[in-house]
Parts: structure tokens; sequence; C-alpha cells
């Protein structure tokens, strides 16, 4: 039973691995005693171990590994997966963190640098907007031009386009989400906000029972 | 007689473990974000019981360590001095634990809007947001 391991390419040669021929090209490293480990995890799991396989030290140890990995294995399989409840909501908010350009808005702060997602921030913005009475917002962008290095970093621009209810009157609605933005910028994200262009890009109605002309259109 | 010379270094993990507890303690900080790998890390920490993986990224050099923090937050909480707070907080207790002086970044990566901000603003003192209608 001679075993030449390697020959000059790296290439196994076995004169008794049966069906586990190793593909051309593959490197598979046999035991001591020559036997390829996978036909011995093979004949150990089926239970057909041959006389070999019973006594020699070397397949007894492959045999072990694989009673070991099954062992193992099969304990990890039975736990209960209880995954934390938040884990969908850290592996999403990583990946869209990954994959989103990062907009930051400079915080002034006298402690260091700091800084605000302009997405989050347009968030915010979008959502106090919403929550005003007749009006929606689509889209905001807000951005914050870079300042010279020792200069005050100059205000924030936000440009924002909004949908009105039918019949708010749309010169008061622009001056109340102009303010509205104003202020939430100063309260809430704590970026001064110097200009702010608002489009009102469409109206909607909103049902009204009482009203039937409303609702021609639905 | 002198005793031996001693040299004493704090490491990175110590420096981002400190901040990273600082950090949680303020007001306003709902979570602390990571990149994809910390929370992959954390997640397989979480399931096989190690420790976690740091959330800060924090480097030692010399006696200055640099830190930096992405912070979640929620409306109700100014940003801005959300910001200043994690930086007073975490520098003071870094100070306090390596006496090391350190340079907080912070980043407000994230704004929570609906669900529990409006109980939780108004439990707070930080300026609000003026709610919609009271003009």
């Amino acid at each position: 039973m001679a075993v030449s391991p390697h020959d000059g390419r790296g290439r196994v040669a076995q004169d008794d691995a049966g069906a586990h021929l190793p593909a051309q090209g593959d490197v598979v490293e046999p035991l001591a005693c020559g036997r390829d480990a996978a036909t011995v995890w093979d004949h150990a799991e089926a239970g057909t171990l041959d006389a070999h396989e019973r006594e020699c030290p070397h397949c007894g140890a492959a045999v072990a590994d694989a009673r070991g990995l099954e062992a193992m294995v099969s304990r990890l399989a039975a736990q209960p997966l209880v995954p934390p409840p938040t884990v969908v909501d850290r592996v999403v908010g990583a990946v869209l963190a990954e994959l989103r350009p990062r907009d930051l808005l400079v915080l002034d702060s006298p402690y260091g640098p700091a800084a605000l997602d302009a997405t989050a921030a347009a968030a915010v913005l979008r959502g106090v907007v919403d929550a005003m009475d007749g009006m929606r917002a689509r889209s905001c962008r807000i951005s914050r031009p870079a300042g010279d290095a020792g200069r005050p970093v100059p205000p924030a621009e936000v440009s924002m386009t909004v949908t009105a209810r039918f019949g708010i009157e749309l010169a008061s609605a622009t001056a109340r989400v102009r303010q509205m933005v104003l202020a939430a910028g100063e309260q809430a994200l704590g970026v001064p906000v110097t200009r702010v262009d608002i489009e009102v890009v469409d109206v909607f109605d909103l049902p009204q029972p009482s009203s039937p002309a409303g609702r021609e259109g639905r | 007689m002198t005793g031996p010379r001693t040299t004493f270094h704090v490491g990175d993990g110590v420096v981002a473990r400190v901040a990273a507890e600082a950090a949680t303690g303020v007001p306003g900080v709902v979570a602390l974000r990571t990149d994809l790998a910390g929370t992959l890390l954390g997640l397989a920490g979480a399931v096989l019981g190690t420790t976690r993986a740091p959330v800060v990224a924090a480097r030692v050099d010399g006696t200055q360590a640099e830190v930096s923090i992405d912070v979640v937050t929620r409306l109700g909480f100014n940003c801005r001095d959300l910001a200043r707070a994690v930086q007073r907080e975490v520098s003071a207790a870094v100070a306090q634990y390596t006496g090391l002086e350190t340079l907080v970044r912070v980043t407000v990566v994230d704004v929570l809007l609906d669900g529990a901000a409006p109980q939780r603003a108004a439990s707070t003192q930080s300026p609000q947001v003026p709610p919609p209608g009271a003009r």
C-alpha cells in the first residue's frame, strides 16, 4: 500500500479510495494510513466501517471527528433560536446606513465636531410639515454649505415641495410652512435655516360627507 | 531607591467601552449605531453570549483619545444640544476613567419620528417643536 501523498504538482495519489476519488485538480490530504477522511466519515455515518477503519487509530480519530461534529451540530440545531427583538431593525438600519450616501449637516458645538444626517433632518422637517393642518410634505432637502476653516458655518437652506388641501389659502400656507420649517430647524434640529424654498405642487381634497360636490372625482 | 519604571497605556477598547456607556446614558440618546460589520458582530455576540462588540470607534494616541459616536435620537430632543451633551458627557467620563483628553466626534444619524415621541418629549425640558395647530 504505497502512497505518495503528493506528486510534483500537489495532486494526491490514492490507491484504494474507491468512489471518493477527488476531482481533477482538487488537493485532498489523505489520512496518515492513506484513507480519505471523507470516505471514513461517510462510512461512519452509514455504519459501514470496514475492518481497517475500525482498527486504525487514524481512521478512529476521523470517526470521532464525525461524531463530535454531528453532536455539536444537532445540539445547536435543537436550541431554539431566539433573535433579539430588534434584530431586523438593527440589521436593516445598518445596511441602510451603509448604502446611503452620507450627507451631513454641521451642528455648531464648542466641544468638537458634530454633525447631523441630512436625510434624518429632512425627515424631521417633512414630519413637522405633515403634522400641520391642511398641508402634506412631499419632498424635502436640506443642505448646509461647508464653511471655511475658522469661520462660522453659514446657515442651512431648505427646499421643499408640499401639497395643500383644496381651499387652503396658498399665500398663507407657504408662510406657515416657512415659519414651521424655520422653527423646527432651530428647535428640533439646532440648525439655523436661512432660506426656505417652498413649492406647492398639488392640492388634495379630503372626502367631506357634507358636501357631495367634492366627491365627484372619486 | 526608585521603583521600576512603569508605563501606563489605556487601550482603544477601554475608551470605546467607557464612551459607549457614557453616551448611552445621555437623555435623548435612543441608541448608538455602528457600521454593518459592527452590527453583525454585536448580534453574533448577543446570540453566542460573548462580550459586546464595540459600537464606538476610539483611538488612543499618546495622551489624546479620539472617539467617533453615531447616535440615534427621537423627535423632541434638539439635535444640536444632544450632540453637545454627548460630547460633554463622553469627554468627562473618559477623562475620569483614563485621564485622557478626548476629542469626541458626534454624528446624529437618525431621528425617530413616530411612536413614543409625544409623551417622551413632554417629559423633557429640552426645547420642543411647537405642536401643530398651536399657532
